[in-house]
């Protein structure tokens, strides 16, 4: 233990009443307030783990790292050392790269067990900027509130990853007749006996595709072990809850899989729901809808009477590119939009990308304001929350307030 | 002489077309400390006991407000799924907590 550290209570005390009135993402003596409705919203900055920066700590064990939004406020890509971290369960703190291995079985013509040299070696490497982003990024806004990780909207990030086609790390082993789905597993490991093992798996379509990777390294480096040393899965436009960290072991499934993580949870309703629903059909959740951010302005900022205004943020179409962003309002004469300028598309359709808007003159207080992200496929982000009691992939339309002066 | 010299680069750039080169090192982490600060309240022995060996009192105490009923299924969840050995006896215990805290001041957590 380090004596210097400030507890979680001392650090609130250190805040004192100022906590209550600040505005949403105020920095208060080393904790953060994510502005959750009803709270509780303030999480501590610490303590600092090896190799990241800043990070919102929402969970010390396994570690739950929520990325500031003020990370997202340059460019389109998220540095190594703010990007988020979520282990489902704890994992080992070191891994030698001589012993470890992938093992390949199930419905394949041969099982083969690969070193990180023969992964290497499966096939091209290829290099694709994608986000990761939780399944449950922005539950903690959910209205009514959900349980779960009580996440702000820094659950994702945007990283170049490079490896090789899972495809053709399968191809090792060969897919034998009937393969469906190819399922896979990390080196975390559950605390209880019995408990269910974090394995996910894709279709196989999915699995053959282009750019769904088996990747070692992020933005140029080799994976931090926070973020799955020495292997992990790719899948850009999905939700990461399938980008498995520690790749260790691939089977390929001749059925559905009826694994907790794939049948039971990480599952949303395919009907639209109440809080009040039982007994719904669902189905998982598996593609990312689009969604876009403010990142020049926080909630309750003061902005110039009668002088021009620039809005900057950024957006991403999710499962397909980004076609357009609007900045949308409220007004006497009822609601208005104003297309915005999309930056240089840097990272291609899995990528963020920056956008901005231009306003002439300043007239007034911008009441809820939000920008509005529209993908090549025609989903659009909706205007309220599709509620969900996972509180699942929320891309409502995130609205702030701008005070003239 | 000139053949000779141009050998051996033309033998790196076929290695790098059949396997590009890719080094991987040994990785560890050293994390953080996990402190057990719960405040205090009827049933912290029972929460300490039963559920703080998954669980960081930060998950626990950032949770949004919800009903005794629900914090009851939460327990029930940990017992039959994640096969937590929580002794039937500490469950009203355990949920009488997470209720107490959940009543109080958030700077009181």
């Amino acid at each position: 233990m380090n004596d210097s550290r400030l507890s979680r209570r001392a650090l609130i005390a250190g805040a004192g009443t100022a906590a209550l009135a600040a505005p949403a993402l105020a920095k208060l003596g080393g904790m953060i307030d994510l502005g959750l409705p009803g709270g509780p919203g303030l999480r501590p900055l610490s303590p600092a783990f090896p190799g990241k920066g800043e990070m919102i700590v929402q969970r010390i064990r396994p570690p739950l790292l929520e990325t500031p939004m003020e990370a997202f406020a340059k460019g389109i890509i998220t540095p190594n050392d703010r990007m988020f971290v979520r282990w489902n369960w704890p994992f080992p703190t070191e891994v030698k790269a001589a012993e470890h291995r992938v093992a390949i079985g199930g419905a394949v013509k041969q099982a083969v067990s690969l070193s990180l040299d023969e992964i290497a070696g499966a096939g091209e490497h290829v290099e694709i900027v994608a986000i990761n982003q939780c399944a449950g990024n922005g539950r903690g806004l959910s209205e009514p509130r959900v349980t779960g990780t009580q996440w702000g909207n820094g659950a994702m990030g945007c990283a170049k990853w490079t490896g090789v086609r899972l495809r053709d790390v399968l191809a090792k082993a060969g897919l034998a007749e009937g393969a469906k789905r190819v399922r896979y597993a990390g080196l975390d490991v559950t605390l209880t006996e019995g408990a269910p093992q974090f394995i996910k798996s894709l279709p196989m379509d999915m699995a053959m595709r282009d750019d769904v990777l088996v990747a070692w390294a992020m933005n140029g480096e080799p994976l931090p072990i926070l973020h799955g040393f020495p292997l992990r899965i790719v899948v850009p436009g999905w939700f990461s809850t399938y980008w498995v960290k520690m790749l260790a072991a691939i089977e390929v499934l001749t059925g559905e899989d009826d694994s907790h993580y794939v049948a039971e949870t990480y599952r949303w309703p395919s009907v639209p729901v109440t809080p009040q629903a039982k007994d719904f059909p669902t189905v998982p959740i598996t593609a990312m809808p689009p969604r876009a951010f403010i990142t020049s302005h926080a909630d309750g900022a003061v902005v110039a009477k009668g002088e021009p205004l620039t809005l900057e943020g950024f957006a991403f179409g999710g499962d397909a590119a980004l076609e357009r962003v609007d900045l949308v309002g409220t007004g006497r004469g009822g609601g208005w939009e104003i297309p915005c300028d999309l930056g240089p598309d840097e990272g291609g359709q899995y990528a963020f990308r920056r956008w901005s808007v231009r306003l002439p003159q300043v007239a007034g207080d911008f009441e809820g304001i939000g920008v509005r992200a529209k993908n090549v496929k025609g989903a659009v982000q909706p205007e309220s929350l599709v509620w969900n009691r996972s509180g699942y992939a929320r891309n409502v339309i995130e609205r702030i307030t701008l005070r003239a002066q | 002489m000139s053949r000779l010299a141009i050998l051996p680069a033309l033998l790196i750039l076929a290695a790098c077309d059949s396997a590009p080169a890719v080094t991987f090192k040994d990785a560890s982490i050293t994390l953080p400390d996990d402190p057990l600060e719960l405040p205090e309240g009827p049933g912290r022995d029972a929460v300490l006991e039963n559920c703080t060996a998954c669980h960081s009192p930060s998950t626990m105490l950032q949770q949004p407000k919800v009903s005794r009923e629900k914090w009851e299924a939460i327990v029930g969840k940990m017992q039959k799924l994640y096969k937590a050995p929580i002794d039937d006896d500490a469950v009203p215990a355990i949920v009488g907590y997470m209720v107490h805290v959940q009543s109080q001041p958030e700077a009181a957590r």
